[in-house]
């Protein structure tokens, strides 16, 4: 009980800051620009999505063999292959999508944003240790960016140590909803499963309520599902957490050929964000305990009672979207 | 996407209080990796300065008692004093030709264990770190961040005393003590040869 | 469970009908949450002043210290809202050195604060650093998320170097001169060395 103890300071910060979230966070605006291959190597471009500040601010650079005059884009016999970098992303407009569509009639979509630059188009051939490189890089920090800016993830990790406390227990928990989300959104990622993202949504934070709920029971010494079996939670909640992640990756547009390597280097980059935060959560039950600070015995249901006060919160608010959209 | 960038400004951060520069931190405090650098490199250049930071810390071990967690705590503060004065351009009397002869003295206590109450052994150690503190006052970089400056002086400091706390700590094994004298005799004579480099300049 | 699921869907019908577009909560974005808790920890005035202020409290005890697990946030919003909304321009560097001197000067004379004191001591510096880190907070930038990015980096970091402070301090068995209190001592006369040549610094003509 003490480590429940111990936690719920940690939970009262991140409720009360997660409740305190005004309903308006600021939305991306995202400009789409749209090349069509005309003949081999030459382009016609245009923007299907005006970048809020005008066309003219936006500074993209083509790989350096190819000529940019819009609508024109000339990149020769070597075709559009190399890097596109937009250095002046910032706080008007978040992203720019690029979308190339070759002779044959394939479509690739390039996702270019503030922390992420650059993209390398890949060619024909086959892909270089560069390329694999370049790849890594931003699929292992896009998964980082995705986990620490989840809070339902964390918030549903969280509920998870909290049930567990620690111990060998832990290490078994979070191994299994690591597998469970692996599985799913490497499932989902391929097309062998498909999930509407809205209601989807709607589960995630209902697995939260979950968690609250279980908290609460355990706190008055029944003995919940969690309690007894939290790897089995943890892998099935796993599963649905894991086809959420694989929505952000869909959101990018990624070429199939690449797809097993940047589902590989975005779990990982999943798992280091989630180990992160379970050291920090642990970090910090140490650092309560020493300092012998806890929330008095009539607080002591507070922070679960937030837990399922906000993830309610994000349910209604999901499922409003999804009955809106029916 | 913010996140990933600030992460990689905190990875940057850690870095450099690893290593002091970092290129990639461009944070807007830009002269914060410069002032650090240069507060951690400047005690250490001039090897007058560095061999007597040694010495002070050999000796406070070597006297024991009070001396031993006294000398740590307020030797920094004291130097920093004496830097202070050197910013604020408060003259004081013959810097080099003293800085020399604290290197000769502290290195002559610690070879011939010279034996003082803790009370004058400070004062002694006071007069000098002034003196040592207000060199790098003097010819301090103005450009750099003051903060920044401040930490890596300090450090620098600290650690070079803690280095000779260190070499002091070797009187517990047998032998120890007969090195800890050779070190006190190559800083006295170190401190010599600097103080006829100087009055050979002055004269 | 059941029970508690029929009464969700129930509320969320009720609620979609009253308010469809307000959509945006779901993305569930802290970007600047996250630009709050980075920016100081990028800043060495917030740096030193945290770390020392946990020290000092760490090797106070922990009777003294969990007081300040909250009311350091507290004085960090508190502060960062008073700057917002006052408009108040930063504190010269001048104030900066004399609280890093203070604090370095308390944790090398090891003296025994009161709690209360202990406390107060922490309120006003977390006011003072939360105001100074009002300046970051661009007109654009979401004010609660960064708020709370600031607390939540506040407590983090008072919290774990209390409790690292309090797992070196000297206990009350051992002589004065055991190198756990010197230890922590000689990093409070470093601090307070870097107040006073930061002092010297911002006053030099």
């Amino acid at each position: 009980m003490t480590g429940a103890r111990a936690l719920i300071a940690i939970v009262l910060a991140l409720a009360a800051l997660l409740l305190g979230r005004p309903a308006a966070a600021h939305q991306a605006t995202i400009a789409v620009l749209e090349f069509r291959e005309m003949r081999p190597g030459a382009y016609i471009g245009r923007w299907t999505t005006l970048p809020k500040d005008g066309v003219n601010r936006i500074d993209l650079k083509m790989p350096p063999h190819c000529f940019l005059r819009l609508p024109e884009l000339n990149c020769g016999d070597k075709g559009l292959v190399g890097q596109m970098t937009i250095a002046n992303l910032g706080e008007d407009m978040s992203a720019a999508i690029i979308r190339v569509t070759s002779l044959a009639g394939e479509t690739r979509s390039y996702t270019i944003s503030a922390s992420n630059p650059v993209v390398t188009v890949l060619g024909t051939d086959a892909p270089t240790l560069d390329t694999w490189l370049e790849l890594a890089k931003t699929y292992v920090n896009l998964g980082i960016d995705h986990i620490l800016l989840g809070a339902d993830h964390l918030l549903f990790v969280l509920g998870l140590i909290w049930i567990v406390q620690g111990g060998w227990r832990l290490l078994k928990t979070i191994t299994s909803f690591t597998i469970g989300h692996s599985a799913s959104l490497a499932a989902t990622a391929f097309g062998w499963i498909g999930v509407a993202e809205a209601p989807l949504n709607a589960c995630i934070a209902l697995s939260i309520v979950f968690v609250g709920v279980e908290i609460i029971k355990q706190q008055r010494g029944e003995t919940g599902l969690t309690a007894r079996y939290p790897w089995a939670v943890a892998f099935s909640f796993g599963l649905v957490h894991g086809i959420g992640f694989a929505s952000a990756l869909a959101g990018l547009g990624l070429e199939r050929r690449i797809l097993p390597a940047a589902l590989l280097f975005f779990n990982v980059g999943v798992e280091i964000g989630q180990i992160l935060f379970v050291l920090l959560v642990l970090a910090l039950i140490w650092a309560h305990r020493r300092l012998g600070a806890a929330l008095p015995r009539w607080g002591a249901e507070w922070p679960a009672y937030a837990i399922g006060s906000v993830s309610m919160f994000w349910f209604l608010g999901r499922l409003a979207r999804v009955l809106a959209a029916a | 996407m913010t996140a990933r960038k600030l992460l990689h400004a905190a990875l940057g951060a850690a870095l450099l209080s690893l290593l002091t520069t970092d290129p990639g931190f461009a944070h807007e405090q830009t002269g914060v990796g410069g002032g650090l650098a240069s507060g951690l490199l400047h005690p250490l250049t001039g090897l007058d300065h560095l061999v007597a930071m040694v010495a002070v810390g050999i000796w406070g071990a070597q006297l024991g008692g009070a001396a031993i967690w006294i000398l740590p705590i307020v030797f920094p503060l004291v130097m920093a004093f004496g830097a202070v004065l050197g910013i604020l351009k408060v003259g004081l009397p013959v810097p080099e030709l003293i800085i020399a002869l604290s290197a000769l003295v502290l290195g002559l206590a610690v070879a011939l264990r010279v034996r003082v109450p803790f009370g004058i052994a400070a004062i002694i150690v006071a007069i000098f770190a002034i003196f040592h503190g207000h060199a790098h006052g003097v010819e301090l970089p103005t450009a750099a961040n003051p903060l920044a400056y401040g930490c890596g002086f300090v450090v620098a400091t600290g650690l070079l005393h803690a280095c000779g706390i260190t070499i002091g700590a070797l009187a517990r094994w047998p032998g120890g003590e007969r090195i800890i004298q050779g070190v006190g005799a190559a800083i006295a004579a170190l401190g010599g040869y600097f103080l006829v480099a100087n009055l050979g300049v002055a004269a | 469970m059941s029970r508690l699921l029929r009464t969700a869907l129930l509320a969320a019908v009720l609620l979609a009908q009253a308010q469809i577009a307000d959509a945006h909560i779901v993305s569930a974005r802290l970007g600047d949450f996250y630009a709050g808790a980075l920016h100081p920890l990028l800043t060495m005035q917030d740096v030193v002043v945290w770390i020392a202020l946990g020290l000092l409290a760490g090797s106070l005890g922990a009777a003294g210290g969990r007081w300040l697990v909250m009311v350091f946030p507290l004085g960090l919003c508190a502060g960062l809202a008073f700057a917002v909304g006052s408009g108040v321009a930063p504190a010269s560097p001048l104030v900066d050195a004399a609280t890093i001197l203070v604090l370095g000067l308390l944790l090398a004379a090891a003296l025994r604060i009161p709690v209360t004191l202990l406390s107060a001591i922490a309120l006003l510096l977390g006011v003072i650093r939360g105001a100074a880190n009002a300046g970051e907070l661009g007109p654009q930038s979401d004010r609660l998320l960064y708020a709370a990015g600031l607390a939540a980096a506040g407590y983090v970091t008072i919290t774990l170097v209390m409790a690292l402070a309090l797992t070196l301090r000297r206990p009350e068995t051992e002589p004065v001169s055991s190198w756990r209190g010197i230890a922590v001592r000689a990093v409070g006369g470093w601090v307070a060395a870097i107040g006073l040549m930061m002092a010297g610094l911002s006053l030099a003509p």
